[in-house]
């Protein structure tokens, strides 16, 4: 794992004012992926907008962490629907 | 520039309390944050809508800026003039206090109304959510780009404008339907130092040709004449890059599936790797039988049973 892809949570923390709870809350729920190297926590790089995300939910509009898991399921789905409504769309193109 | 209704907005009457915008406000900012309405447009153009109501109508100087002059905001100037209230430096319509709740969200375009940078002045800082909207990275912008399956073939060079930008990016072979791929670096600009953000593309491709494709093979139905199906003989097929000529075994079976090995779609960012094309035959009975035909193919029938 390269260290300059990693950003500690620590930071995290620190530059978007949130708890450290928070962020261990959401890697034991299974929404942000904590890795430790040397006893140190960090969190990759390309996760940095799901967890800029989780937190506007979180501490904007209130949503607790069960909500959070819900959210994310139904955002896959809702993601899911519009890939699949896409590929109709296009197969209903060729009889158009 | 028209005038907004920011109350209408809210859907709130002029007599809403602030407990009452505040509470009109997160309801309308959990329906339609952008955050939970993924690739929709008109919930982040709400939403926006939404932030620039309550920013307005949450500080009691706006509002009360905002009620005193309503469609007549134009003459706002000349009436504070005239009124010679007009405080010293940032007072009058100089921008905002700060200190309200905003929620922040992913936009790929945060400017506020034409009639808001009017009427305010533009928009005060810090108005991204009590402080905590210091971001590392800047924010992704997403687009669509339509392509004909015949086009990503081969891998090609395109130039593609995003927010007035000129990009030129190459498109692997293969690429999917519906897939999105990142271009690090051309988002927004990062925040305090940070990285900008990533452009994300997503893929919509259009087939208009006679195959079907499933990841890097293809599929085609092919007219079989009965004859040729019975006795056997040599066709002509179409493949995605020109004809080739088959060999047909005697006694083809309608449903018949056939595989032309490398004859598909060329694997994603393996451009020298193709998939195999599947024919499946589909005979055609012959119709509009003469007499003799007829009487020929009784005859067959009677060595058959």
């Amino acid at each position: 794992m390269n260290l300059e892809e990693l950003i500690a949570t620590e930071e995290l923390c620190t530059k978007y004012r949130v708890e450290h709870t928070f962020i261990r809350n959401l890697n034991d729920s299974g929404l942000l992926e904590i890795i430790t190297v040397e006893k140190t926590e960090y969190v990759h790089c390309d996760s940095i907008s799901d967890f800029e995300k989780l937190r506007r939910l979180h501490y904007d509009l209130h949503i607790n962490l069960e909500g959070l898991e819900a959210i994310e399921n139904l955002l896959r789905q809702v993601k899911k629907l519009q890939k699949s409504n896409l590929q109709l769309r296009n197969r209903l193109n060729l009889y158009e | 520039m028209d005038f907004i209704d920011y109350y209408k907005i809210l859907e709130l009457d002029k007599s809403a309390s602030q407990a009452d915008i505040k509470k009109a406000y997160r309801k309308l900012a959990r329906k339609y944050h952008p955050d939970l309405n993924p690739n929709d447009k008109s919930a982040q153009a709400k939403f926006q809508q939404i932030n620039e109501a309550n920013e307005v109508l949450s500080d009691p100087e706006n509002r009360k800026k905002y009620d005193e002059y309503g469609k007549d905001w134009k003459h706002a100037d000349q009436f504070e003039q005239a009124k010679q209230q007009r405080p010293q430096g940032g007072g009058g319509f100089g921008g905002f206090g700060g200190g309200q709740q905003q929620y922040s969200g992913n936009f790929e375009d945060d400017r506020f109304s034409d009639f808001f940078e009017e009427m305010f002045g533009g928009r005060a800082g810090g108005g991204a959510g009590r402080g905590r909207a210091t971001h590392f990275k800047g924010q992704d912008f997403n687009a669509e780009l339509q392509l004909n399956l015949k086009d990503i073939y081969t891998s090609q060079k395109q130039t593609i404008t995003v927010n007035g930008k000129n990009i030129r990016l190459t498109i692997p072979a293969g690429v999917e339907n519906g897939q999105t791929i990142k271009i690090k670096g051309h988002g927004g600009p990062g925040v305090q130092g940070g990285p900008k953000g990533d452009l994300l593309i997503t893929f919509n491709i259009l087939n208009n040709t006679n195959f079907k494709r499933e990841k890097e093979n293809l599929y085609a139905t092919v007219d079989l004449d009965f004859y040729t199906a019975l006795l056997g003989g040599e066709i002509t097929v179409d493949t995605f890059t020109g004809k080739v000529k088959l060999a047909v075994k005697p006694e083809t079976q309608s449903g018949t599936k056939v595989k032309l090995k490398g004859k598909g779609f060329p694997k994603y960012k393996k451009e020298d790797q193709f998939g195999d094309l599947y024919i499946t035959y589909q005979i055609k009975m012959p119709t509009n039988l003469s007499a003799k035909e007829k009487e020929l193919f009784q005859e067959l029938q009677k060595l058959r049973s």
